[in-house]
């Protein structure tokens, strides 16, 4: 069953075809905001709170992107206003502990360091340069998708990832 | 090519010695392509000393890329216990029986208000608009496909309050007619949805004069 499919019904009343749209994209709401904040609680919120707002304004999605596409709007913009509050409370990593009994305590206190030096990396740079790295890396969005959900040009998107790139192996190559 | 290798990682600087972009190699391997060299980069040190070391520098990005990330569990069911929150208290009435509750979906009252606000002598047309306070504005604007064209109504238990724009006849006597409105609407409501508390706003928004259309 298409989003489109699902978003037409939703925006007639129907709330079982929200439902199947939240349970399909909660998972990445709650993804994006956890690599943009850093805190796991913050993600928790955003996340809820973009999937109700998506829900609220579901009238003036016009559907000239995915629903996708305009989620992951709501969801950065969310996630700005809450870094740009000031708050910096990180409660978990990027990358939560997984357990895994196959790996040597050596080799797991190494990746954990190495997660966490991603993650202070990925913090320290400059929203918009965190926001291209996550979209794109991380979520495998193309410059075109990243351009439609940050309004920029698909040059800019590039331009921020030349950037981004530098920046994050700047800082990585400094803590190896 | 060939040369010396190159002392430190050139990150600092737009080209390697070759005057291979920086920017492209870093690109390159960001994107996992680090070992898919080109003619150039198979004979150039300085392009395979610099793949070399950004993919290394690369690898924990890529790896924290690909591992999952644990969801909160209740993170989709909380979404839509307070979507359906916003939608029951506004939307639903909500009659408690013995046997269970009855919820009347807003949209029947509304039909209902309006067909029976056009049976009064003297209404040539009735239309709703909204003018809910906020709660009921964002369910409104979110069931938009569910907002019946005809009348606007905010419901909450057994309790309904309705508006409804009415257009009348040259001549009629509007006080009147908006009053008949009101006693019949709400009667109506109360008989035929089992409604307590009923509210009837009615704005007379136009007259119409019959001989000249």
């Amino acid at each position: 069953m298409e989003d489109a499919y699902l978003v037409a019904r939703a925006r007639e009343g129907y709330l079982d075809a929200y439902e199947l749209l939240v349970q399909r994209h909660s998972a990445m709401a709650y993804r994006v905001a956890l690599r943009l904040t850093g805190n796991h609680h913050d993600a928790q919120d955003i996340a809820q709170e973009a999937l109700i707002a998506a829900w609220e304004n579901l009238d003036q999605f016009r559907g000239g992107s995915s629903f996708s596409t305009w989620l992951y709007q709501i969801v950065t913009r969310r996630a700005l206003n809450k870094v740009t509050r000031g708050r910096d409370a990180r409660s978990l990593d990027l990358l939560p502990e997984i357990a895994d009994p196959a790996m040597e305590p050596g080799d797991k206190a190494e990746r954990n360091l190495a997660v966490d030096a991603v993650t202070d990396a990925l913090l320290a740079l400059p929203f918009p340069q965190r926001t291209v790295i996550v979209l794109h890396h991380f979520e495998r969005l193309s410059y075109a998708e990243i351009a439609s959900v940050t309004g920029a040009t698909e040059p800019a998107v590039r331009s921020h990832l030349f950037r981004a790139r530098r920046a994050l192996a700047k800082t990585l190559e400094d803590w190896k | 090519m060939n040369g010396p290798m190159p002392a430190r990682i050139p990150l600092d600087d737009a080209c390697l010695p070759c005057g291979a972009d920086v920017d492209l190699l870093l690109e390159q391997t960001a994107q996992g392509r680090g070992a898919d060299r080109d003619a150039h980069q198979q004979r150039c040190v300085h392009c395979q000393a610099a793949l070399g070391e950004f993919t290394a520098l690369w690898e924990p990005v890529a790896e924290m890329a690909a591992a999952p990330v644990s969801v909160p569990p209740g993170l989709a069911a909380a979404v839509m216990r307070q979507v359906r929150h916003l939608v029951r208290d506004i939307w639903y009435t909500l009659e408690i029986t013995e046997l269970g509750a009855v919820r009347i979906a807003a949209r029947i009252v509304a039909a209902l208000a309006r067909d029976s606000a056009r049976m009064i002598p003297g209404v040539r047309v009735a239309l709703g608009r909204s003018t809910h306070g906020k709660g009921a504005a964002l369910a409104e604007k979110a069931t938009f496909g569910h907002r019946h064209p005809h009348a606007a109504v905010g419901v909450l238990g057994r309790t309904a309050v309705v508006d409804l724009a009415v257009v009348i006849g040259y001549g009629d006597p509007a006080h009147q007619v908006a009053r008949e409105i009101q006693r019949h609407v709400t009667a109506t409501l109360r008989d035929q949805l089992g409604l307590r508390d009923v509210t009837v706003n009615v704005t007379i928004d136009d007259v119409v004069d019959d001989d000249r259309r």
